[in-house]
């Protein structure tokens, strides 16, 4: 069978039965899509299929014959990254990275639709997406600044320059250092 | 019926291994053209030790941040570093890349003394050129003092460093006393929880958080904020959301997926406020102390205290479901809810106790004076 | 330019949002093997095991048990004293729901699986105990060689004792004394990324192990271990973790999937399931215990008995650590100066557990800050005021009669009050960590003052 990768039609050995993300990690060698927990709750091997979020752990490769499907490396490069990305790296809404390529992903799908997401729209487009790392509070602070627009570059590393040193809330002076 | 209750907690917590005696060690060279490469033996487990300690060779040794390539990744080049465990990895490691940091710039520093003939002590690294202090018209860069060391004098520019804190030894088993401080630092925080619980479903849902944290010196103050909204999370996931065995101490029931397990998800996230304070240690590198550990320790008590605010009735094992909650509710409904008065003793959850549940004469049961 | 302070996005940032960042199980070997563990169901029984159906299978390369283990059994903390008392594969017995009797390499998981199914074991099952409270009962029963609890802290204790002050005076000298129990619950990791371990023979005969472990050369310490290798045979490459939170230090899948590896002359990847890793991964520990604070009406604390029993599970790992760090803490951020604390490390038929974020002091804060504001509320004394008072101030000593240099209780407290909107009195308002004196001194807590020399 044949599915169109990120852009690229791509012959497909596997049995009819086979995960997606088996086929996309194990046959083709996309990794971003992870096998978090194979039961389609963690939502860290959500990719699209016709433009969708879907559970790659639960999707039978043969029904997807014939979409388009596309994971983070379709989204953008390091050296040129969609600016959901470029929001996810400066605000800090990625910490260990694993569920990233699923958020990534849902927060794509919902911006296409819904532009202008309110807190509540993200929420639900996130409410299957575990992270254990981040608290959830930078995701939604990165998906909200690339709603806006509010990216300062997509150039691979902000410079330095936009780094600037912030003060500490409270100072205690006179303390041993 | 809804009622909102608030609670608050304080709480310590150490840096470092309990007792110490937990090395780090971190290599650095510099290449020819005076790029940087940096040997941690450090795991990053999504705390941003790579970042924060490439950050500490930058201010330390003088160059950019993009000039330095950072190598955790085997036990072949990089040497030991106990874990990223015990709130670790900024004091203890971040000590070590220091060290190692300082000693390449004594190195660099070297070279271009030869370079400028000016005495090291005059010499400073900024931004990745070696300038005199008061004259920096002379001067010459990293880069040159590279290509100088690698072709005119045939040095390899390194700096090693290694920290370690001494084993803190238990010297009476009996009184617990020491012969050192068994830790390398002390981090505090202060929570204040507000929570909403329905009285006739249990529920608890925690509204708002507001945290104040002691973190010595935030090297990057967005990776703290960061450890300290994933920690909320976590104990807010400790306080009234997850458990391994329902029926504990039963080990039935432990559910094998997600919808059993209840992790914290994005719906429901109490509004979070968060307060950083800078107290700076005494031994840690630019004054930082670890808190990622301490940033799940503090909600659980505060939100636990919010609850007896709220609905007057306390909850001491966790999580706080919505099942003890309605049983202590009609407990309390019963009279029964009071804890048992004797003298000046005041005496709560006696159902609980070793004294109450182990067999008569085990050597686990106590008295208390009343 | 300062870079310390700096708001910087991370070091590996561009990986992680381009799907780029490489986790183990990224890693891509040719001719690679799949692993599955055969796990006891039962929580505590004599075994018999026989896996000669299951290495006939076209396809499985691999069958290993603890006869194929140079040193089955290890102790993650020898190296501070901790003697060894858990198999890497059990060999006769299994005191856990869970625990590991055997591994199986072949060319993919179902396989794998299917050839699980067809070893053959025979469990004998024994009573099990997982009621810590009844571990010392005359009839409970025994879980553990050493006996039901750990008997090997220094001096060859049965149990971490701190004792400072006379508690004895001071619960005589109280006007009320209040006791509670607090038992909060065993928690997951739960880390998005479970466990894998990935072994790779390499044709100079040394072993490259792709890990997810929290401490390369921790967990290299561990396979050595087990293996009797020295430590240049082998080469750990890890250091980008998918989440750990203390669980990625137990090595769990490194040492068996080394074991398959030098086995079948083959790289072998054991990746746990999500259903292993939430019925059969160490988890954070239960922990039960029991504070009595003897306590004067105008709110200082002047003792604290307490009594915790930790629940190890079916073995040790680093529970006696984490007890001890513990009873270290026992006190919280305040200063109380008489103190009778004993604490125990109990065996159970349960997952072992083991270090978690906050590891022996979580549940110490949970159970000692519950406490307080308990203790303010039978008083009838503000929570805040309560706090401020017996909070720790430079030159006070803790449980272990350490001078607390720099102690920021005080600071974090009033800046608590200000963000709620709590009014306090003058008084409290202005406190500061300074040492002690005046009003903040009064006799009960002279003693434990440390000299201006000690504080430093």
């Amino acid at each position: 069978m044949h599915l169109i990768v990120n852009g690229v039609e791509r012959e497909v050995d596997s049995a009819p039965l086979t995960p997606l993300l088996h086929v996309l990690r194990e046959e083709l060698g996309i990794t971003s899509p992870k096998a978090g927990c194979q039961q389609g709750g963690c939502g860290s091997c959500t990719v699209l299929v016709g433009g969708e979020p879907r559970r790659s752990c639960l999707l039978a490769v043969a029904t997807c014959e014939g979409f388009e499907v596309t994971t983070v490396e379709g989204l953008g490069t390091p050296e040129r990254l969609a600016p959901l990305q470029a929001a996810f790296h400066e605000q800090y809404g990625a910490q260990c990275g694993f569920c990233t390529p699923g958020m990534l992903m849902a927060s794509h799908a919902l911006l296409e639709r819904t532009p202008s997401p309110s807190r509540r729209d993200i929420e639900s487009a996130l409410a299957g997406h575990l992270c254990r790392c981040t608290g959830y509070v930078k995701i939604i602070a990165a998906v909200e600044a690339a709603a806006r627009g509010d990216v300062a570059s997509d150039q691979r590393e902000p410079s330095l320059a936009d780094a600037d040193p912030s003060e500490p809330d409270v100072l205690i002076p006179g303390s041993p250092a | 019926m809804k009622h909102r209750g608030r609670g608050i907690s304080a709480i310590e917590y150490p840096t470092g291994m309990n007792q110490n005696g937990d090395p780090s060690q971190v290599w650095i060279k510099l290449k020819p053209d005076g790029r940087v490469d940096v040997f941690s033996g450090t795991s990053d487990i999504g705390n941003g030790s790579k970042t924060i300690q490439t950050q500490i060779v930058a201010e330390t040794l003088g160059v950019p941040y993009d000039w330095i390539t950072y190598d955790n990744s085997n036990t072949d080049s990089s040497p030991l570093d106990t874990g990223t465990f015990a709130s670790r990895a900024t004091f203890v490691a971040g000590n070590a890349v220091l060290k190692a940091a300082k000693a390449a710039r004594e190195k660099v520093l070297e070279i271009a003394s030869k370079e400028l003939e000016i005495d090291a002590s005059d010499l400073d690294v900024v931004d990745g050129e070696v300038v005199a202090k008061g004259a920096p018209s002379k001067s010459i860069s990293v880069p040159d003092v590279a290509v100088a060391a690698t072709w005119t004098y045939g040095e390899l520019l390194t700096g090693v460093g290694a920290h370690l804190n001494p084993f803190a030894t238990i010297t009476d088993p009996e009184t617990g006393e020491v012969d050192l401080p068994p830790h390398a630092a002390i981090s505090y925080a202060s929570c204040a929880a507000e929570v909403e619980v329905d009285d006739e479903t249990g529920e608890v849902r925690v509204e708002r958080l507001w945290q104040c944290f002691d973190v010595g010196r935030a090297i990057n103050p967005l990776l703290v904020e960061g450890q300290i909204e994933g920690g909320a999370m976590m104990g807010l996931g400790l306080a009234v959301l997850e458990e391994c065995y329902p029926y504990y101490p039963g080990v039935d029931h432990r559910g094998p997926e997600f919808g059993a397990y209840l992790a914290p998800g994005i719906k429901g996230m109490p509004k979070v406020d968060t307060l950083i304070i800078e107290n700076p240690s005494a031994g840690g590198p630019y004054g930082a102390k670890g808190i990622s550990e301490m940033a799940n320790n503090p909600q659980p008590p505060a939100i636990a205290a919010a609850v007896y605010d709220a609905v007057g009735v306390w909850i001491t094992q966790l999580p706080i479901t919505p099942e003890r909650i309605l049983r202590a509710l009609e407990r309390k409904e019963r009279g029964e809810g009071e804890p048992r008065r004797e003298g000046k003793l005041v005496s709560f959850d006696e159902e609980l106790s070793v004294n109450t549940v182990a067999a008569e004469g085990s050597v686990f049961q106590y008295s208390l004076p009343t | 330019m300062k870079v310390v302070g700096a708001r910087l996005p991370r070091y590996d940032g561009i990986g992680h949002v381009t799907g780029r960042t490489r986790y183990v199980d990224d890693v891509r070997v040719p001719g690679m093997l799949w692993a599955k563990a055969l796990r006891s169901p039962v929580d505590h029984a004599g075994i018999r095991v026989d896996t000669s159906a299951a290495a006939r299978i076209r396809g499985v390369h691999a069958v290993v048990t603890h006869e194929d283990v140079p040193r089955n059994v290890y102790g993650h903390l020898e190296a501070l004293g901790i003697p060894g008392d858990e198999p890497l594969f059990a060999e006769d017995v299994v005191r856990y729901k869970g625990q590991p009797i055997a591994l199986v390499a072949a060319e993919d998981e179902d396989l794998a699986a299917e050839a699980v199914e067809a070893i053959r074991v025979d469990y004998d099952e024994r009573p099990a105990l997982f009621d810590i409270r009844k571990a010392a009962d005359t009839d409970a029963p025994k879980v553990h060689h050493w006996g039901n609890w750990y008997p090997h802290f220094e001096g060859e204790m049965d149990r971490r004792q701190i004792r400072k002050g006379d508690v004895d005076r001071a619960f005589d000298q109280a006007d009320v004394i209040v006791s509670g129990v607090y038992r909060p619950a065993a928690i997951e990791h739960c880390p998005i990324e479970p466990q894998t371990g990935l072994a790779v023979p390499e044709p100079d005969g040394r072993l490259t192990i792709y890990s997810v472990t929290q401490a390369l050369y921790f967990s290299m310490g561990v396979v050595a271990a087990h293996l009797e290798w020295p430590l240049n045979k082998l080469k750990f490459v890890g250091g980008t973790v998918g989440g750990g939170f203390g669980g990625k230090v137990d090595t769990a899948a490194d040492t068996p999937a080394a074991l398959a590896a030098l086995k079948s002359g083959r790289p072998v990847k054991w990746r746990w399931t999500r259903e292993e890793e939430l019925l059969c991964s160490s988890t954070r520990a239960p922990w039960h215990m029991e504070i009595a604070d003897a306590v004067t009406s105008d709110g200082w604390i002047l003792g604290r008995r307490m009594l915790t029993l930790h629940d190890s599970g079916a073995y040790a790992r680093f529970s006696p650590y984490g007890l001890t760090k513990h009873s270290f803490h026992h006190t919280g951020a305040y200063t109380i100066p008489n103190l009778h604390f004993d604490g125990y490390v109990v065996f159970t038929n349960r997952v072992p557990t083991t270090a978690m974020r906050g590891f022996g002091v979580t549940g110490l804060s949970f159970a000692t800050e519950l406490h307080v504001s308990r203790i303010a509320n039978v008083l009838g004394i503000d929570p805040f005021e309560l706090r401020l008072k017996n909070a720790n101030r430079i030159g006070d000593t803790s449980p272990n009669r350490i001078a607390l240099p720099d102690p920021s209780t005080v600071p974090t407290i009033l800046d608590i009050a200000d963000a709620l909107g709590h009014e306090l009195p003058a008084e409290y308002r202005t406190m500061t960590r300074d040492r002690r004196d005046g009003e903040l001194l009064p006799e009960h807590l002279v003693a434990q003052l440390a000299s201006t020399e000690e504080a430093h």
